[in-house]
């Protein structure tokens, strides 16, 4: 006696079909797996034992065999349950099943027979619409993620009883509505907005610009300048995800589990601030089962690292090649995954250890070199990465108390996405897609400044001894801002405020 | 360089960092230099703390001393006698001048007048600005900048000297082999391998101990005309330097500051007890009798190339220091043009960026 069903693992990021069969044969009573199971699909047995006898259904009795094919790769996780203890059930009774060969069946099993959520349930959607699946039946739980793939009917199951009732004919479960992507849009709306900041002007521009240009910033300032409070606001102000990148933003967080219950596909950009004594596996990605980082799960948002020079310096370097190439590709002896990592760095730092060099107010306790060993520990590589560098100031009591409104996040979101598409249009041919990746070329090519503007940055670069990087990098600066203006050519008034956002490794980092 | 047996003496007391007025002391009870080596060791010969006295026992050997003097010749790193011509006379005033200089550098600096600009570690920009300029403008009319080679005021009057193409010298307190701040070596090489000096009293390898800072602020004064403090609370190294100039009969000048801030505190307690009171370096310059061909600092005269709005910024900053939103309210104008003038003003020259972006008039253009 012999049935099928329809499973699906998870390698990264990516689904892949797993067939699951069931054989019963006369012999001694034994349950077995094979198909490369790990020690958690092992375990299953017992789970599906009693998930089966609790939903009143009978085990069979006999020499029971389950594979999982494809037989060499190595099975993980508890996705699969559901899928074992129905092909049980059919191999027992296979006139009374409908539509196994195109049903997939997806779902860890408790032992009183309930459906829970399971990792990746996403990209297992995605790959039953690609094999030509017909129908999915996961955990309710999961259902939301899934919502927005079409040509696929999904089917929220809360037990194994549910799922056998909808297959056996006997009680179908209604399907889960199609939301198209468009409706989870307008719904949407960001928990921080700029209109709440107060003060803090050329921080605020500086912010904006990064965000029109895809451009990494770093903003100094005493504790309590609002350096988090800003950052946060950077979500708010990028344009709103599309369709292909909340794919792939909500398929990396689902394959890292780090999708709440019943949370529907990702509209906000993520925010990530992991904390500065996050090893660098936790940043980059990896663990034995070669889990996406902090860098993959701001994919398409922002990773905001605060208290940059506390964070080991190990991790920090090796945060340079995902920000550069947008992608992690973690190896492994049994195989490699590749995770994407296309997001916007922002940093934040006191000025010194005691947080109050540069005050107005408070005496800084630091001496020059305490001051030295704290900048010290960043880089000049990862700064040559920053375009951006602000310094932040304390926010004053009257600034604080006005009760006068800022430009909120939407009217700033507004101007970016012009200058956004301005950068699209112009790049479409040339493999970039913001004024921030613009190599040499690039600048020299597209980076075009008028004769004032050259000859303002002519005398800036001898009043403050620019390096060529940094010469490179105001330009960069000054076309985003040019763009942010509707400016053709940079102009001298553009150069001026990328000057603006220059200053500070040359004061810090001599 | 031949040495004779009293040289090879010092050299030998000076490994060992035997101070100036013990070495006084002991060549009145022994007669001379070379008695002091001919009866250490014996019976009724010169007793020291036992870790010199160890020193100076390893040392106790014309070998030794040859030793010591093939590894300064290496380092190329020179000695300096009192009796030598180079060895300044308004040191050898001083109560206690150094029996013996280790030197780095242009020798004929000593040579020159010098001021000393000395001040605290923990300097405002406001203090590094003002040592800075008025260090420019006296090495500009010739005078050799001395100081103390620390992080802060020391650092901006030699890197002020050094801007102006002057000559300076930096006195050190620890071994010109173990330079203390040692995150100023290339301050030093710059001095040292350009138109400066580096001195120390103390041997190569002498550890920078604490006591050594205050004993060597003898020199700098010892050295210098007048010796100007610019910024440092009342307990500090530079007012150890004011009070040496005053013993040794130097002039003592004092930059004031802003009245509640700490390093302000050292120069006005100087100027209520008579100090000169010094806002710029021509002030310096008059006093000393100097006068100068070419002006230190750029004249008021240009604001006619200014715009409208860059005026309006220049006036409201010359009441004092402020940050965009004060600006904004002050001028009227909006942020996102006041950024962009204020870039064009800073790349002019007409306005500087204080730590926290606060803006306000560099201190050439006279606030």
């Amino acid at each position: 006696m012999l049935a099928k069903t329809i499973s699906c693992g998870l390698d990264g990021v990516n689904g892949y079909p797993v067939e699951v069969e069931a054989f019963i044969s006369n012999g001694m009573i034994s349950f077995e797996i094979v198909g490369l199971p790990s020690a958690a699909v092992r375990e299953s047995r017992d789970r599906i034992r009693a998930a089966i006898s609790v939903s009143g259904y009978e085990f069979p009795f006999g020499k029971v065999t389950v594979n999982l094919a494809p037989a060499d790769i190595k099975k993980e996780g508890t996705g699969f349950e559901l899928a074992i203890a129905i092909a049980l059930l059919a191999a027992k009774q296979p006139d009374q099943f409908k539509g196994l060969e195109s049903t997939m069946l997806l779902g860890e099993l408790s032992l009183q027979g309930k459906l829970m959520p399971i990792r990746g349930a996403l990209a297992m959607v995605i790959t039953a619409a690609e094999h030509g699946v017909k129908q999915v039946i996961l955990p309710k739980h999961n259902a939301g993620e899934c919502e927005c793939i079409s040509g696929i009917e999904i089917i929220p199951a809360q037990s194994l009883k549910e799922a056998y009732e909808h297959l056996t004919g006997d009680a179908s479960v209604a399907p889960h509505q199609h939301v198209p992507y468009e409706h989870l849009l307008r719904d949407y709306e960001s928990a921080s907005d700029l209109k709440r900041v107060k003060g803090q002007a050329i921080a605020r521009k500086a912010l904006e610009v990064a965000a029109a240009g895809g451009h990494n910033m770093l903003m100094v300032g005493i504790p309590g300048s609002g350096k988090t409070m800003l950052a946060r606001c950077l979500p708010s102000i990028l344009p709103p995800l599309t369709y292909e990148e909340a794919l792939e933003t909500t398929l990396i967080h689902s394959s890292a589990g780090e999708l709440k219950a019943d949370a529907r596909l990702m509209t906000e950009r993520p925010f990530r601030s992991p904390h500065h004594n996050t090893s660098m596996p936790a940043m980059i990605g990896g663990g034995m089962r070669a889990k996406p980082g902090e860098v993959s799960l701001s994919h398409n948002g922002v990773l905001f690292l605060d208290e940059l020079p506390e964070f080991q310096r190990a991790t920090l370097e090796a945060l340079r090649q995902p920000l550069e190439d947008g992608f992690v590709n973690i190896v492994r002896v049994n195989g490699q995954n590749r995770y994407q990592s296309n997001c916007m760095f922002v940093a934040g730092m006191n000025p010194c250890p005691c947080g109050n060099l540069g005050s107005k107010h408070k005496q800084c306790r630091c001496s020059p070199s305490e001051i030295n060993r704290y900048l010290g520990k960043i880089s000049g590589p990862l700064l040559d990465r920053i375009d951006i560098q602000v310094e932040m100031d304390s926010v004053s009591i009257d600034e604080i108390e006005s009760t006068q409104e800022q430009e909120s996040s939407a009217v700033v979101q507004q101007r970016v996405l012009k200058a956004r598409q301005l950068q699209q249009k112009r790049y479409e041919q040339y493999g970039y897609f913001s004024n921030a990746q613009l190599d040499q070329r690039g600048v020299d090519k597209f980076c075009v400044m008028e004769d004032s503007a050259k000859k303002l940055l002519h005398q800036a670069v001898e009043r403050f001894h620019i390096s060529m990087r940094t010469y490179t990098r105001i330009r960069k600066v000054a076309r985003t801002i040019a763009d942010l203006a509707g400016h053709e050519c940079i102009g001298a008034q553009d150069i001026a405020q990328a000057i603006q956002y220059r200053n500070v490794d040359g004061r810090y980092w001599r | 360089m031949m040495l004779t047996d009293k040289q090879k003496g010092l050299i030998w007391l000076s490994a060992a960092e035997v101070s100036a007025d013990r070495v006084q002391k002991l060549e009145q009870t022994y007669q001379s230099i070379e008695g002091i080596w001919e009866s250490f060791g014996q019976q009724g010969g010169p007793k020291f703390q036992q870790g010199t006295q160890q020193k100076l026992a390893v040392l106790h050997s014309k070998s030794a001393i040859e030793d010591l003097c093939a590894r300064l010749d290496k380092l190329n790193v020179r000695l300096l006698f009192q009796e030598d011509d180079e060895y300044p006379e308004q040191l050898k005033d001083i109560s206690e001048p150094p029996y013996l200089l280790y030197y780095a550098g242009r020798i004929d600096c000593l040579a020159q007048p010098s001021i000393g600009i000395v001040g605290t570690r923990r300097a405002s920009q406001y203090g590094r600005q003002m040592a800075e300029s008025i260090a420019k403008g006296v090495a500009k009319a010739g005078i050799c900048v001395v100081s103390g080679l620390a992080h802060g005021i020391d650092a901006a009057a030699h890197h002020g000297a050094l801007a102006a193409d002057g000559t300076t010298i930096g006195v050190l307190g620890s071994g010109i082999n173990v330079p203390y701040p040692s995150d100023h070596r290339t301050l030093l090489r710059k001095i040292a391998g350009g138109n400066g000096l580096i001195i120390s009293e103390y041997p190569l390898d002498a550890e920078p101990a604490g006591f050594h800072f205050p004993y060597r602020n003898r020199i700098i004064s010892g050295l210098s005309m007048g010796v100007v403090f610019v910024e440092g609370p009342i307990k500090s190294g530079g007012m150890h330097t004011v009070n040496a100039a005053l013993v040794q009969g130097r002039e003592v000048f004092a930059v004031p500051g802003a009245i509640g801030t700490l390093g302000s505190e050292g120069p006005h307690a100087i100027l209520r007890e008579g100090a000169r009171i010094i806002t710029c370096a021509q002030d310096l310059l008059d006093d000393l009798g100097y006068s100068l061909e070419e002006k230190p600092y750029e004249d008021n005269q240009d604001d006619e190339e200014l715009t409208g709005v860059q005026k309006k910024i220049v006036d409201a900053l010359k009441v004092e220091s402020m940050n965009i939103e004060e600006l904004s309210a002050s001028t009227l104008e909006n942020t996102d043009q006041l950024i962009s003038e204020l870039g064009i003003l800073e790349i002019l020259g007409r306005v500087t960026r204080e730590a926290g972006n606060r803006f306000t008039l560099p201190i050439s253009k006279g606030r």
